[in-house]
């Protein structure tokens, strides 16, 4: 058990940064997302908690302690990658107790907990097989096993669900969320799919262009984002400004209180989710009046485009029987609306 | 595929090795064979105790040399060869294509100029006729293909395999045992064979290097060939393939199982 805490990382492979002044702390027991589109520098970061990347800045510490001089066998820090990368030369025992039997452990004792762990992981009687006779979702299991058998202050996950199929993936989220609630080791979990972020963590952080945007719970990021960047990430539309007056925002689409944004001149920004905006056929207290000028059909929901005098508007309903063309109301409820602090 | 197909193959691939000896089986139990005879007229084993009397201590001594030279040229290769296929196979660097150039060089460039160019530059360093001067001669032909086989293999390789072994606790002495070793294996072994079956079949560069000096068995089998006794060139021609298609069998045994499978 253990926590983990970066401090103003820089990292990078060639003469440019790919990761800049990262800070972040992950405390013991948490299980922590690190959220960014593909490129954003995860795996990066991920490598260098590990130890196979020396930061160029800063400093990686474990329970307290810096471990930069450390080599990644001596950090009791575990990566599962996002391939399985099962030893094809071992069977799937002998996969989940390779760290055991580098450790010097005897081989009782090894069979021992490479038992339990298999029995845990839902992989009880497969040990004898050989790693390309189990399943995709096994092998993926297997690695999770042969990291966590060896009880890790900190586990590193890559985004080991990403070869997975749609089913599988969700099985497999529930399944590493409940092992992670068992074993409560510290977790730093990889992923790009915001969904699976926001599903599986105590807290997610969010990395853009190498740099950490956000950090906060599920609730906090989705509802609260700092900037507008990380709204859009998190499918936001809909940025409009006003003009601020007695703690409210003045804007073609309502007056809503702000008492975090400051009234230095500058026009600040807000937003409010597509699912949020409300539609109705006649204009009502606090109403908008646009035109309907594109629907997409998306399953659960149906996307409306609208165009009003402030600005295009999308909105997002489970009612499908907006048409282009038509004229309608659009709602912004003050609660739903997000001014970003400038 | 059904399980006798892979079997039929090896079959045919053995026969079709095979037949070519056969005439120098014949040959080697033969006193007297003339034209147009299918068989020889007169069988006999005159040829084989000859290799065992006489010329016993010539071919025992022949094979001690061929293989210790086979041996050692297949050991420095591999040991020079499997750092460089990884460096061509896993990384970029500055001066890859001169790397490539010169690893491909002593291929292109015909092997009678090598060992003669060689020579005059082992003569002055003191190499010619020296067990080590006739290795690295050998060097020159089997290093390229070393080379060329564990590039192949490190360019299918995963160095992933060995950050998580070194995650999960492995040093990194431990990491090349344990995981690098196991993963390229086959690899080291068809390079290693390969190279020793190049190196047990060198004539010319033996016999410019080694200048009659070390005496390998295909310096005597040319020796006894020119004396013009064909049973007795017949019976050394066969002792000096046999440990070449021993070895063949052998790895053919070893990489069907897991072939190369294991590197990816
Ligand atoms: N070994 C490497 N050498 C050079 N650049 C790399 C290497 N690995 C990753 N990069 C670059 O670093 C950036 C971040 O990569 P990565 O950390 O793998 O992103 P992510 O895991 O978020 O998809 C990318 O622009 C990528 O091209
Ligand atoms: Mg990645």
């Amino acid at each position: 058990m253990g926590d983990l805490r970066l401090e103003g990382l820089a990292l990078g492979y060639g003469p440019e940064a790919v990761v800049r002044d990262l800070t972040l702390s992950v405390a013991d027991g948490e299980m922590m997302s690190l959220l960014g589109p593909s490129g954003a520098g995860k795996t990066t970061i991920l490598r260098a908690v590990a130890g196979f990347i020396r930061p160029r800045a800063g400093r990686v510490l474990i329970d307290g302690r810096p471990v930069d001089d450390l080599p990644p066998e001596r950090r009791a820090v575990v990566m599962v990658f996002q391939k399985a990368l099962l030893f094809p030369f071992l069977d799937v025992a002998g996969n989940i107790g390779f760290g055991l039997k580098m450790q010097g452990l005897d081989p009782g004792e090894i069979r021992r907990r490479v038992d339990a762990i298999m029995d845990l992981t839902g992989l009880a009687g497969l040990g004898r097989r050989k790693v390309h006779e189990i399943s995709g979702g096994q092998q993926q299991r297997a690695a999770l096993a042969r990291a966590l058998v060896l009880q890790p202050a900190v586990l590193l996950l890559d985004e080991p669900l990403s070869s997975l199929d749609a089913n599988l993936r969700q099985q497999m989220r529930e399944f590493i969320q409940q092992i992670q609630a068992e074993t409560r080791v510290t977790t730093l979990f990889v992923t790009h799919d915001q969904g699976e972020a926001l599903m599986m963590s105590h807290r997610v952080s969010l990395l853009l262009g190498g740099r950490l945007r956000q950090t906060g719970t599920p609730r906090q990021l989705f509802y609260r984002p700092a900037d507008p960047d990380v709204a859009r990430f998190f499918g936001g539309e809909n940025f409009f400004d006003g003009r601020m007056e007695n703690g409210l925002l003045k804007t073609a689409f309502g007056d809503f209180p702000a008492p975090d944004t400051e009234n230095n001149g500058r026009r600040p920004l807000a937003t409010i989710r597509p699912e949020d905006v409300r539609l109705a056929p006649e204009a009502g207290n606090g109403s908008v009046m646009g035109e309907v000028t594109q629907t997409r059909f998306e399953g659960m929901a149906t996307r409306i485009w609208i165009r009003c005098d402030g600005g295009l508007v999308v909105a997002l309903t489970p009612e499908s029987r907006w048409t282009a063309g038509q004229r309608l109301a659009v709602v912004f409820p003050p609660d739903k609306v997000r001014v970003f602090p400038a | 595929m059904t399980r006798w197909r892979p079997k039929a193959l090896a079959a045919g691939i053995i026969l079709s090795v095979a037949v070519p000896f056969l005439p120098l089986v014949l040959w080697s139990l033969s006193e007297r064979w003339f034209f147009p005879g299918l068989w020889p007229q007169q069988w006999g084993l005159r040829a084989w105790q000859h290799l065992l009397d006489a010329a016993g201590g010539q071919i025992a001594s022949g094979l001690a040399h061929s293989t210790a030279l086979a041996a050692a040229t297949a050991a420095v290769s591999l040991v020079v060869g499997v750092p460089a296929g990884r460096a061509l196979g896993l990384y970029a660097f500055r001066g890859k294509a001169l790397a490539v150039l010169l690893v491909v060089l002593p291929l292109i460039v015909p092997p009678l100029s090598v060992a003669m160019g060689l020579h005059l530059w082992f003569i002055r360093l003191g190499l010619a006729e020296t067990f080590a001067g006739v290795v690295l001669v050998h060097l020159t032909v089997c290093l390229p293909y070393t080379v060329f086989v564990m590039w192949g293999v490190f360019a299918n390789y995963d160095p992933d395999f060995e950050a998580q072994a070194r995650c999960l606790g492995a040093s990194a002495l431990a990491v090349a045992w344990r995981v690098t070793l196991p993963l390229v294996w086959p690899g080291i072994l068809v390079a290693g064979l390969f190279s020793f079956l190049l190196s047990w079949s060198q004539y010319l560069s033996t016999l410019i290097i080694g200048g009659g000096r070390v005496l390998t068995l295909p310096i005597l089998l040319f020796a006894l060939m020119g004396s013009g006794d064909r049973p007795v060139a017949a019976a050394v021609s066969l002792v000096f393939v046999a440990p070449a298609l021993l070895v063949l069998l052998v790895s053919a045994r070893h990489l069907g199982r897991g072939g190369l499978m294991g590197v990816r």
